[in-house]
């Protein structure tokens, strides 16, 4: 089936939004009325026709208009690419991984043809189609992962595995909940991930890592984490942070259903081939409060959560200033009946 | 610390002791950090060749350079500057072999100059022995224009490049060697918190 691209915004004017399809098919992360870390992996299997599920690389009705917000911040700042120089096998396998998974979902829109070391990429959407050699990175216009990376939704982040941890070694970040890659580059995973709060005290780190340390070829896992971001913005780096923090004082019981978005990243690894690195691909959802509760039943599932959070986590995800409104705001629309345990929206 | 909680991509620096396997020892220390490299010398002696190179701290008199040369027997360089003895590093490693030992000491600025120059010849930093001395000040990596302060003692700081009053998070970069700093008043403009040296 072809996809209606969107001609949207997010930034400025930030007309971005959802269909009636694209807010059904939200990954709505909360199966239960509490939130805490957890080490919530499964394996990243084919779902249900239509879901963001099915296919290994989720392309949507923002397909368009997301990968030249991404040209816009890539401009505007280069060092939301960056790879170390001993990663250039990992580039080619995400690039293979990245062509041939779309060129198969998405017969329509994108085709890879091989001719040997020969390839040729046709993406129609965005109007691109080059002829180049694989493994010779002077035949593309840009390093592999950086050509690639531009032209599938998401933030990628490559880790090298040795010494028994994964280091964060290359990375193409435009749509982050508050991290900066070019600070972050060449950590290891107890570094990268020391500023989040609770997660190593109760072992959910260690256990990720053992976890994916193990991970095998063509068997990619998943998980869903989120926040709350003030507008449909995809960039809300740190480098930016002087652009949009402002924005959380201007959430209101006014405008706080529209102005609100429930931000869910969908969170994919994948065993590379030759490199064995690991692709960690970020996947982000926005969807405004709102839209959240065209289902009744998201819609109390939310408030619930959000009553209960623990402050620590509030304060990280950088919600506090306009987290007692949020929580306000949903309690109209929960009156309290029980809920089974699940993330479907009916 | 931050906000009630801690990040723990801090580093953790030890007291140095030498290693017992290794083809040959390099010793590097400014200031205070010589009296580092005197107590490694009250240890057992290795057997391998050892070279000393110590600067003093430009922030500080401490100077342990004439007492360093009565116990240190030979292939001991003294300099006035971290400059000159960075600069000298980067001369001697080319021609070291697998197996030699590094240790550091002095300021985390210096632990984190010399980390660079190693990784510039293969060297992880991992492989590098680090003692903290002079001082608790901070590289800050500038997130938004991306120059780094250098020696901050306290803990909001204007950035050197953009001037943006910068709060010092505890999350720190080995490849930049910095902390991160970030606009403190991004949300509330010119609404400072108290500014406090506590990195003395």
């Amino acid at each position: 089936m072809a996809l209606n691209f969107k001609q949207e915004t997010f930034r400025d004017d930030y007309s971005y939004s959802n269909s009636a399809h694209a807010i059904r098919r939200f990954p709505f992360p909360f199966a239960e009325d509490q939130y805490m870390y957890s080490v919530n992996i499964e394996p990243h299997t084919k779902g249900e026709p239509g879901s963001v599920y099915e296919f290994p690389f989720d392309i949507d009705e923002h397909y368009v208009a997301e990968c030249l917000d991404k040209e816009i911040t890539l401009m505007q700042d280069p060092g939301r690419y960056h790879a170390l120089p001993h990663m250039m096998d990992a580039q080619w396998d995400f690039l293979e991984l990245t062509m041939t998974a779309l060129a198969n979902d998405y017969p329509e829109h994108f085709s890879l043809s091989r001719n040997g070391q020969t390839w040729t990429w046709d993406n129609k959407p965005l109007g691109v189609c080059d002829t180049f050699t694989f493994g010779d990175s002077s035949t593309l216009v840009r390093e592999p992962f950086d050509y690639i990376g531009r032209q599938v939704q998401g933030d990628f982040v490559l880790l090298d595995q040795r010494d028994g941890t994964l280091y964060a070694d290359a990375g193409i970040v435009t749509s982050q909940a508050d991290w900066s890659l070019a600070f972050n580059v060449g950590m290891s995973w107890k570094e990268w991930h020391g500023p989040v709060p609770r997660a190593t005290e109760i072992g959910v780190m260690d256990r990720a890592l053992k976890y994916l340390l193990n991970l095998q070829l063509a068997n990619p896992v998943r998980r869903l984490n989120w926040t709350m971001t003030v507008n449909p913005r995809l960039d809300t780096s740190p480098e930016n942070y002087p652009y949009w923090g402002g924005d959380r004082n201007k959430v209101n019981t006014d405008n706080v259903g529209d102005l609100v978005n429930l931000r869910v990243e969908l969170q994919s690894l994948f065993r590379l081939p030759r490199s064995n690195a690991i692709v960690f691909s970020i996947r982000c959802y926005l969807m405004s409060l709102k839209d959240v509760t065209s289902y009744p039943r998201w819609a109390k599932r939310l408030h619930r959560v959000q009553k209960t959070m623990h402050p620590d986590l509030i304060e990280y995800k950088g919600m506090t200033k306009f987290h007692p409104i949020v929580v306000d705001w949903l309690s109209k629309f929960d009156d309290g009946a029980e809920l089974g345990i699940g993330t479907h929206p009916e | 610390m931050e906000r009630g909680y801690w990040i723990k991509s801090k580093p953790v620096y030890t007291s140095l002791v030498w290693h017992e396997k290794a083809t040959s020892h390099l010793v590097l220390a400014t200031g205070i950090g010589g009296m580092a490299v005197l107590k490694l010398f009250q240890q057992m002696h290795p057997r391998q060749p050892v070279t000393v190179l110590y600067a003093r701290y430009a922030q500080m008199d401490a100077d342990y350079s004439e007492t360093l040369k009565k116990v240190v027997p030979e292939n001991l360089y003294i300099f006035k500057f971290e400059e000159a003895l960075l600069a000298s590093l980067k001369e001697i490693l080319p021609d070291t072999r697998m197996g030699l030992r590094l240790y550091v000491a002095g300021s985390e600025g210096f632990i984190w100059d010399v980390a660079g120059v190693a990784k510039q010849f293969g060297i992880d930093d991992a492989e590098i022995m680090k003692e903290l001395t002079d001082t608790l000040a901070r590289s800050v990596y500038c997130v938004h224009c991306k120059s780094v302060t250098r020696n901050v003692t306290t803990n909001i700081v204007p950035c050197c490049g953009c001037e943006r009053m910068l709060f010092v998070r505890d999350h720190f970069s080995r490849n930049l060697g910095a902390y991160m700093g970030l606009m403190v008043d991004a949300e509330s403009p010119g609404e400072l918190p108290a500014i406090e040296e506590i990195y003395p």
